[in-house]
């Protein structure tokens, strides 16, 4: 079994987000780059699939800044490879694009499954998966919190609104959008990672022509407009118990 | 020969045949081990050894079982001159010490040290089944009676056989055997006198032989090694300044101890040297709260663990009842992680067993299994990636100078004197950043010409390494040390006293030689100069809490204290105080995980104790980590209006009247 992990970087939030002086980007001086917490998710389903029925795992990443430092988490994880696409600019792509970009790269590689985060912050409708697996030409299951192999197909958990869940097996190849690792993204320790950094192997691929196009422009970006201020309820806790009542009432939430 | 010469002497080599395959079986892997250099500053440890075994420093700081380990201790040695007596008789016709004194002085001696050990014995047996102090729970019970037993045995019989031939009347020694010659006396009464005493004599010199033979026996699968091991393990103590921890070498491909048999040989012979006394239990906060660790049981387990492994058949059961893995089998992760690296443990072995380097070693390999809580996982990794704890931005670092209404130094463009180095809570708590506001007006008032390192300032890895996280740890150090390498300064201010210890010991060990001094030292230096003059003394009663890595890491014991007392306080100690401090239960990394499993939090057991004072107005602290950790433990007992906690620097500032408006 051969198992890609699509990884990259989203913004870290303990930094202000502010946007560019074109007004279509954030304005990447101030930007601090991590792991996309799903794609975290996506490598700790891979590397446990690998200890339980011994898996190869290589994690792919669209080359940007600071994307080595990922790739060598990653190995330091326990990825066996760490291949890195060049698409031609250091700029992130949005999913379209960035499906495109890696498509060639994938197929060269030749994985089984191919594990994606199910959504980033600057993907929130998750497409990344969904598009993926269209340029491949292969299956797709996403929102998926447990991959299990079962001969020549693997058995996913798919999780649906109200906390239901399917089991559905999917045939090989295919591509997942992971929710979530049945446990956490395990710590890597800084001496991992600094052998891991000593040993450099990355790999690089060249994304093939027509990569990279397609998708939506993004005419405008701005930060969300502060809204009315929150009504504070005052009272006696039976007050407030009844304003929070006659609201929910008011608002249909509440039956009989 | 005589028949009784070839029995003693078949039965004195079979003993020592047997002891002797028995150390050497205890003592093989110790040759196997990794290496631990302890053979340097011979005098320094000698000295120690005198002081230790022959003064009895650390066992006589608790009063009652010291004064008896000495009674015991002093009467083996004086009585090792009537053993050799007795199996020199046997085994050599004519063996006499009457020429060095045996038959005047020594058999004085003798007599007085028979009951001086019997004394001890009793105050032992009285300790044991009746006072039974919790730090007996979980020792071998039956190993230490076995052992009382054998000891009044020689020592009972020896004198029963004294006393015996003395009534023989032909005991050259009896006019120098009080005792014997009153219980010869007492024979006499009953009527038994000249040859009628020597069938008894000879009983009671065959049971005292039989008796030490019995004890050489037993020692190598007791406890009791340390009569051995004891002074061994003494003289190869750790003399490395108390704040550096033994470093791990990070080429290695896996660091830390996961099998018992990685641990140092000095390591391994602490096992040994383990009397299961348990004085380290009885000071552990993290045992007092209830946690799953008692350094003295983790003491057992590891040697066990050793002896299990060696096949020499360990005493107990494992935790998890059986499994061959140290960890998670014999020592549990939530034991290893309970510690708060207090230090409190060592400070009171009497035989200088190190159980912190030992259990920083396990976590080592936790933390590259990445067994841990996930609460202690995001701080890591918000250190790795922000270089601080408080998963912040490195830029708001120096965000609470803000409101000061003055600028601070940027110490990385300009020269100062004095460089502050803030850490992390006093930089990024908002519980805290009023008092380092506060000290930075003190300084500023003072005319301290100080600077900050702004957002190149890296948390000192201190905890960092105590957490087992070693290659971040260096990577912090690293970091600080490139960045402080570039400023110019005189010396280094800490707020934070385990920022202290990283900058002042550990970073030595990385060739840092900068002076580095702690917020209360300076402050005693600018209330000792003048510079800084209280216009209102304080004129109340406090209680001082020693920071375990300012006071017994670092010795910085007189310096808050005497700023307490130019402050006009005056400072009603705890009985746990300076070395004997009780550790808030922050250290260690302690204060980035939950408190599962704590019955009465460490914190919470110190107010009670400063409440119990009945007439502190304050509880007086000298460590951001303890403004916050005190200040929730006196809300949560609701004592508010019993005790108030306070940091040095707001007492300082208030002593000055330097309110915040006043200078803003
Ligand atoms: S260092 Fe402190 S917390 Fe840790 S075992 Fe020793 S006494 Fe207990
Ligand atoms: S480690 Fe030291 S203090 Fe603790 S039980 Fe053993 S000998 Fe006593």
């Amino acid at each position: 079994m051969h198992i890609a992990v699509v990884v990259k970087q989203v913004p870290d939030l303990v930094e202000e987000l502010e946007v560019d002086a074109a007004g279509t980007g954030l304005d990447r001086a101030w930007v601090k780059m991590k792991l996309n917490e799903f794609d975290d998710h996506a490598l700790e389903q891979a590397v446990l699939l690998k200890e339980a029925g011994g898996a190869q795992v290589s994690v792919v990443a669209l080359d940007g800044e600071g994307i080595d430092q990922v790739l060598y988490a990653a190995v330091a994880r326990g990825a066996d490879r760490a291949l890195k696409v060049d698409a031609g600019t250091q700029e992130p792509l949005d999913s379209r694009r960035a499906a495109t970009a890696l498509a060639g790269a994938i197929r060269d590689l030749g994985p089984d499954l191919v594990l994606t985060g199910v959504q980033a912050a600057d993907d929130l409708f998750g497409q990344m998966a969904p598009f993926l697996a269209a340029e491949l030409g292969w299956p797709h299951v996403s929102v998926v919190s447990q991959v299990e192999v079962a001969g020549a197909a693997v058995r996913v958990q798919q999780e649906y609104a109200g906390g239901r869940m399917a089991t559905l097996e999917v045939d090989l190849p295919a591509v997942i959008g992971v929710q979530a690792a049945p446990q956490p993204p395990r710590y890597v320790p800084v001496s991992r990672l600094r052998q891991a950094m000593a040993s450099g192997a990355l790999e690089t691929a060249t994304a093939g022509a027509g990569a990279g196009t397609g998708g939506a422009a993004v005419t405008q970006l701005a930060k969300p407009e502060a809204g009315r201020g929150a009504e504070m309820l005052t009272g006696s806790p039976d007050q407030v118990a009844e304003k929070i009542e006659a609201l929910l009432r008011e608002r249909g939430l509440l039956r009989g | 020969m005589t028949p009784t010469a070839i029995v003693l002497a078949v039965l004195l080599i079979a003993t020592l045949a047997w002891a002797g395959y028995r150390f050497q079986r205890l003592l093989r892997p110790l040759f196997q081990a990794p290496r631990e250099d302890r053979l340097d500053h011979v005098g320094q440890r000698l000295w120690g050894v005198v002081t230790n075994v022959g003064g009895h420093s650390r066992l006589l700081k608790n009063r009652y079982s010291g004064t008896l380990h000495l009674f015991i201790f002093s009467g083996f040695v004086i009585l090792l001159t009537g053993i050799v007596q007795a199996f020199g008789q046997g085994l050599v016709p004519g063996f006499s010490l009457a020429p060095i004194g045996g038959n005047t002085w020594i058999a004085l001696l003798q007599d007085l040290f028979d009951v001086i050990v019997m004394v001890g014995l009793a105050m032992a047996a009285y300790n044991r089944y009746v006072r039974k102090p919790e730090r007996f729970r979980g020792s071998n019970e039956k190993d230490a009676t076995i052992i009382l037993a054998l000891i009044f045995a020689v020592v009972f019989d020896m004198l029963l056989h004294n006393a015996f031939r003395v009534a023989t009347g032909t005991d050259p020694s009896a006019p120098w055997r009080p005792v014997s010659s009153g219980l010869a006396a007492l024979f006499g009464l009953v009527g038994i006198h000249g040859r009628s005493a020597e069938l008894p004599a000879a009983i009671f010199y065959w049971t005292h032989v039989l008796a030490v033979l019995a004890f050489l026996a037993y020692i190598p699968t007791s406890k009791h090694l340390h009569i051995f091991v004891g002074i061994p393990n003494i003289f190869f103590r750790n003399l490395q300044p108390n704040g550096v921890l033994p470093a791990a070498d990070l080429s290695q491909p896996s660091i830390g101890v996961k099998d018992v048999h990685q641990l140092g040989w000095k390591q391994m012979l602490d096992l040994y040297a383990c009397t299961e006394c348990g004085r380290c239990q009885a000071v552990c906060p993290a045992h007092a709260a209830g946690q799953p660790l008692s350094p003295k049981l983790l003491i057992m387990d590891l040697r066990d663990q050793l002896l299990d492994a060696e096949g020499i058949g360990g005493h107990r059961q494992a935790a998890d009842g059986g499994s061959r893995e140290l960890l998670g089998g014999r020592i549990l992760d939530q034991t290893l992680w309970s510690c708060t690296t207090c230090r409190a443990c060592m400070q009171v072995c009497p035989l200088h067993i190190e159980h912190v380097p030992k259990i920083v070693d396990m976590r080592r390999q936790l933390v590259e299994q990445g067994r841990m809580e996930p609460r202690l996982q995001d701080t890591l990794a918000s250190l790795t990636q922000h270089g601080n704890s408080f998963n912040q931005s490195e830029r708001m670092r120096a965000r609470w100078t803000r409101e000061l209404g003055f600028e601070v130094k940027d110490a990385r463009k300009q020269a100062v004197d004095v460089l502050w180095f803030v850490g992390d809570f006093a930089s990024y708590d908002p519980r805290v950043q009023p008092m380092t506001r506060a000290l930075a007006r003190i300084l500023q008032r003072a005319g301290v010409d100080f600077g900050i390192l702004y957002e190149a300032e890296r948390n000192t890895g201190n905890d960092v390494r105590r957490v087992g996280e070693e290659g971040l740890y260096e990577m912090l150090a690293q970091h600080n040390l490139e960045t402080l390498g570039k400023c110019s300064f005189q010396r280094i201010m800490t707020t934070d006293p385990h920022s202290l210890n990283a900058l002042a010991q550990e970073y030595r060990t990385l060739g840092s030689t900068y002076p580095v001094i702690h917020y209360t030292r300076l402050l005693e230096e600018l209330l000792t100069s003048g510079a800084l003059k209280p216009e209102r003394p304080l004129e109340r009663v406090a209680t001082y809490h020693d920071p375990c890595y300012l006071g017994r890491y670092n010795g910085g014991f007189d310096a808050p204290r005497q700023v307490l007392a130019r402050l006009g306080l005056r400072v009603h100690e705890m009985g746990r105080c300076r070395e004997n401090s009780f550790c808030c239960g922050a250290g260690g990394g302690r204060i980035w995980m939950d408190d599962t499993g704590v019955t009465e939090r460490p914190s919470e057991n110190r107010i009670r104790e400063a409440v119990a004072l009945g007439d502190a107005d304050y509880f007086v602290v000298a460590c951001p980590k303890d403004v916050v950790m005190y200040t929730a433990a006196v809300q949560s007992l609701g004592m508010e209006d019993r005790i108030q906690v306070k940091d040095v620097i707001e007492l300082t500032e208030m002593a000055l009247s330097l309110e915040p408006a006043a200078v803003a």
